[in-house]
């Protein structure tokens, strides 16, 4: 039977680590012998758990273990690797993994380049990034008294006809043992907390959600003011209900922290992840070094930043992560690379692989994305001189054809904006684009720039992320 | 592929957790085991880059107490007591459900074709040469487009649900499929698609989202200036335009936990005129080579044939035991039972009401594609969509952005747009004015199950707004 062991078991020396080192060294040099170049051993253990409360009475509570490993070869210029949920099946696996990349590597052309992978320190060290409040450590009650604060802000209003709560949080540890002698284990946890209010008036329902989370433990939910999470998440579900549908056309946006974050992940972040450059499948391929868009823009993707829902210590490649620019003053100075295409492209690696859980390869992808403040004091300072536009708010989120280019979000709510003064409240915006116009395009800036609501994003996996940025305003954008 | 005894191997895990669940006394409980196996290969920049394989599967077991239950997930087995324990520990603060018990026994209808042992026989080989008869019949197709993502996959599953009241199903399931995005940069003018298709049966020959996806790669290169603003006028969308802004909304509609909780556009109109009156929707629990239909549901029960909308009447909606135990128990409906629609997304998740295998067909009859554009004279053809994820599934509001999207005058395809919006509302759009395609298209969904549409819809009162 394909089953995983937990800590303690016979698999595992009394360590407290999941891989037993000399085993699964024993495997990897068994790899090399076998004409790998490279392998590595990446196990992710998550120790998960999920709450759904629906008018504050409990739905479901689900604890969980979920553990994974996967063995990845690079053999003759090409990958092969193998996931399973079965520490003790690895050594079976060797062979025929390393087997399967030289066939990959045996039907690539005479112009085609063999896969090789950028240099980096290779470490044996622990970094564990500990909660002041862990997870693993949190009674069920408390998490649904937290849930019920949240509840409470948001009930109390005759047209609010459903409140559901969730919660989840997930301590996560990661091994990770390869040929060049990389041994590294790392741990984190995140934490989450969200809502969604339901108002009706006759046959008008509406919906709205609110978030709260980060990287952390307990701590990062004890920070929120659920209450008052919950009581602007009621007063904007019964905005909802009043709003009218948004005008259609080219017009002047303001997006708000949120959605400024979602806009800048879909439009540039994505495009900037350089495995789908490397695949033909970018609007900015070979644009590095050139201006894109308006000196204003300045991105960062900061996977340090501690408490962001996209944090972590140590990319799945087993590189240190930093913060990088991916524009500076409008000009593309840095992609998102892993090993992979850090070679490919002869650049530093800069700790962007990561993988969804065990049993996922890395890819490419982003962590905290920010775009810096600017220097318009408020909101409105960018109203000031619209005379007609729209104001959106809260991200129902988005997503980007990377090749084309052109990339489409959606925010929660909205004002229409005339003559410099938001005034009628507005549902079902959409805002679509393209990232080498639109980029341009961004002409204001508040100056205060932070992290909004934490979010998932999905690329054949899914990952947390963090986004955010100052308020900021378009000049001319596609409003559906 | 998928190791010797599998089947047996599972079921000895399962009832370890079983044993469990005796050994707590649990008063009723349910079991649900899947292990499954594969292999695949990733194609990028025209070539494969990756190929992978591998296993994974867990349990995830639901005990139940004086009509509370709590639920929790393991992959190894020897965690069993303590999952056990805490399902239990959530049980006794869960509120209670009165009424809720766990099904019992009953005859259930074998489902054929979602098992083909050829797909065992398939090895990394098999799929390496599959991989570049893609890449061959793209380049033959257009020498200047490219295969930049996707790839080809094989899997064997095996699953298990085991009870307390006697139900025991297992069986195994195989799939082939195989996806691509084809891009094509001429003169730095990039425009691309992506399509897949995928079977319960090994695909011997390749599929045809390898042409679709070349065509409409193709045919959206050299975009037309048309005058921006927005306009209410016909839309002609392909199965894969239409599927996710369909799934978003017209599934979670019919949910009966949706519907007696007024959070549906469908509350309260049952028995009424819903859509147009020549079509109809129907949940197939028991279609043959089905990815989501089979014997049994979730929970055990037997899957059924269910008629939901029928000559645009609006005649059933879905349930599980639990979601119709707890609304009868909230006073919200009378009267509910199972109408075997428990699904289980995984082992990490507890059984909830969800779809299987939707069929959208029109009494009407269907016309070609050709006839389609003739009735639509003059408006749009939209082949996907972005954002569909963001409808509204309480209202059927949806505003997307597309950049398949061709112009269409006197029934003629004038030219591509390079982008535009897409919004309207969908549950209206359905309510007259539709037409079919003569081809039918399964496609996945967001929300739950598969869905069986024609490869064509035409509608009305959706708004165009080209950038």
């Amino acid at each position: 039977m394909v089953m995983a062991a937990n800590p303690g078991s016979p698999h595992t020396p009394s360590t407290g680590r999941y891989l037993d080192q000399e085993r699964i060294g024993r495997a990897l040099d068994n790899a090399t012998q076998h004409g790998a170049t490279y392998a590595e051993v990446r196990l992710v253990a998550f120790t998960q758990s999920s709450v759904a409360m629906r008018d504050g009475a409990l739905e479901r509570a689900i604890p969980g273990q979920e553990l994974g490993l996967t063995l990845r070869v690079l053999a003759d210029g090409a990958w092969g690797v193998h996931s399973t949920t079965d520490i003790s099946s690895l050594s079976e696996q060797i062979e025929s993994t390393t087997r399967l990349a030289k066939a990959v590597a045996a039907r690539r052309s005479s112009g085609d380049s063999p896969v090789g992978l950028a240099e980096v320190p290779i470490l044996q060290d622990e970094i564990h990034w500990k909660s002041k409040l862990d997870v693993r450590h949190t009674e069920l009650d408390t998490k649904m008294e937290m849930m019920n604060e949240l509840f409470e802000g948001a009930s109390g209003h005759n047209d609010v006809v459903s409140i559901r709560t969730g919660w989840s949080d997930e301590h996560i540890h990661t091994e990770l043992l390869t040929t060049e002698g990389m041994d590294r284990v790392w741990s984190f946890q995140r934490s989450l907390i969200h809502g969604m209010v339901t108002a009706r008036d006759g046959s008008d329902v509406v919906s709205y959600r609110t978030r709260h989370g980060g990287q952390g433990g307990l701590e990062v939910i004890r920070e929120c003011d659920l209450m008052e999470l919950g009581e602007n998440a009621q007063k904007a579900a019964l905005r909802l209900l009043k709003a009218e549908r948004a005008p259609s056309g080219k017009m002047p946006l303001v997006a708000d922290r949120d959605l400024t974050g979602v806009y800048i992940h879909e439009a540039l972040g994505h495009p900037c992840e350089a495995d789908l450059v490397a695949a033909g499948d970018s609007c900015l391929d070979g644009k590095l070094g050139q201006k894109i868009g308006n000196e204003l823009v300045t991105v960062v993707d900061d996977p340090t930043m501690m408490g962001g829902y996209g944090a972590y210590p140590i990319d799945d490649e087993g590189v240190d992560t930093r913060a990088k620019v991916l524009i500076k003053n409008g000009v593309l100075t840095e992609y998102l690379n892993h090993r992979e295409t850090a070679h490919h492209f002869d650049l530093d690696p800069n700790g962007g692989a990561r993988a969804q859980d065990g049993l996922h390869h890395p890819l490419v992808r982003m962590s905290n994305t920010m775009i810096e403040g600017g220097t318009h004091a408020d909101l409105d300072a960018l109203l000031a001189d619209i005379e007609y536009g729209v104001y959106a708010c809260g991200s129902r989120g988005g997503q980007v054809d990377t090749g084309r280019g052109s990339f489409q979000f959606a925010a929660q709510e909205a004002w229409l904006i005339e003559n410099g003064e938001l005034t009628q409240p507005l549902k079902d915006v959409s805002v679509s684009g393209l990232t080498l116009e639109i980029l341009q395009n961004v002409d204001g800036l508040t100056r205060d720039a932070a992290l909004a609501s934490p979010g998932f994003c999905g690329k054949g996996q899914t990952v947390p992320v963090g986004d955010g940025g100052p308020i900021m305003r378009i000049r001319e954008a596609l409003v559906g | 592929m998928l190791p010797d005894h599998a089947v047996d191997r599972l079921l000895e895990n399962a009832s370890i957790v079983a044993k469990a669940c005796k050994t707590n006394n649990v008063e009723q409980w349910d079991i649900v085991g899947f292990q499954s196996y594969g292999h695949e290969l990733d194609i990028e920049a025209g070539k494969i880059t990756l190929a992978g394989g591998g296993g994974e599967g867990g349990f995830g077991v639901r005990v139940l107490e004086g009509g509370r239950f709590g639920f929790a997930h393991l992959v190894d087995v020897s965690g069993a007591e303590r999952a056990v324990q805490q399902a239990l520990s959530i049980a006794r603060k869960s509120p209670v459900v009165a009424g809720f018990v766990l099904p019992s026994e009953q005859q259930a209808q074998e489902v054929g074709g979602r098992f083909d042992r050829d797909i065992l026989d398939l090895g990394p080989e098999d799929l390496l040469q599959q991989a570049d008869d893609i890449i061959s019949a793209v380049a033959s197709a257009d020498e200047r487009a490219v295969v930049t993502g996707g790839g080809v996959g094989v899997s064997a599953t095996a699953g298990c649900l085991m009870t307390s009241e006697g139900i025991l199903s297992h069986g195994l399931t195989t799939s082939h499929g195989m996806g691509i995005q084809v891009s094509l940069d001429v003169d730095g003018q990039v425009t691309s698609s992506y399509q897949g298709d995928s079977s319960r049966k090994r695909m011997k020959e390749l599929p045809s989202c390898i042409d679709r996806a070349v065509h409409w790669a193709q045919i959206t290169q050299n975009p037309i200036e048309v005058e921006s603003g927005a306009s209410e006028t016909p839309v002609l969308m392909t199965s894969e335009g239409f599927s996710p802004l369909f799934s978003m909304v017209v599934p979670p509609a019919m949910l009966g936990e949706k519907m007696v909780r007024e959070e549906s556009f469908w509350s309260g109109k049952l028995g009424e005129i819903v859509m147009a009156e020549d079509l109809n929707i129907v949940d197939h629990g028991l279609l043959e080579g089905g990815f989501s239909s089979g014997s049994r549901d979730a929970e055990g029960v037997p899957r059924q044939v269910r008629p939901l909308v029928q000559g645009g009447r609006l005649e059933a909606m879905l349930w599980s035991t639990r979601d119709a135990a707890q609304q009868v128990a909230q006073g919200r409906i009378e009267k509910a039972s199972s109408t075997g629609s428990a699904v289980s997304s995984s082992h990490q998740s507890p059984p909830s009401t969800g779809c299987t295998e939707l069929q959208f067909t029109s009494t009407q009859g269907a016309s070609s594609w050709e006839a389609l554009l003739e009735r639509m004279q003059d408006g749009f053809i939209v082949n996907s969509v972005m954002g569909a994820h963001t409808a509204n599934p309480t209202s059927g509001d949806f505003s997307v952005t597309t950049s398949t999207i061709l112009r269409v005058e006197g029934g003629e395809i004038v030219g591509p747009l390079k982008q535009a919006g897409l919004s309207g509302n969908l549950a209206k759009a359905l309510q007259s004015g539709v037409h079919l395609g003569d081809d039918v298209r399964r496609q996945g969904s967001y929300s739950s199950g598969s869905m069986h549409l024609p490869d064509a819809l035409l509608m009305n009162g959706l708004r165009v707004n080209p950038a």
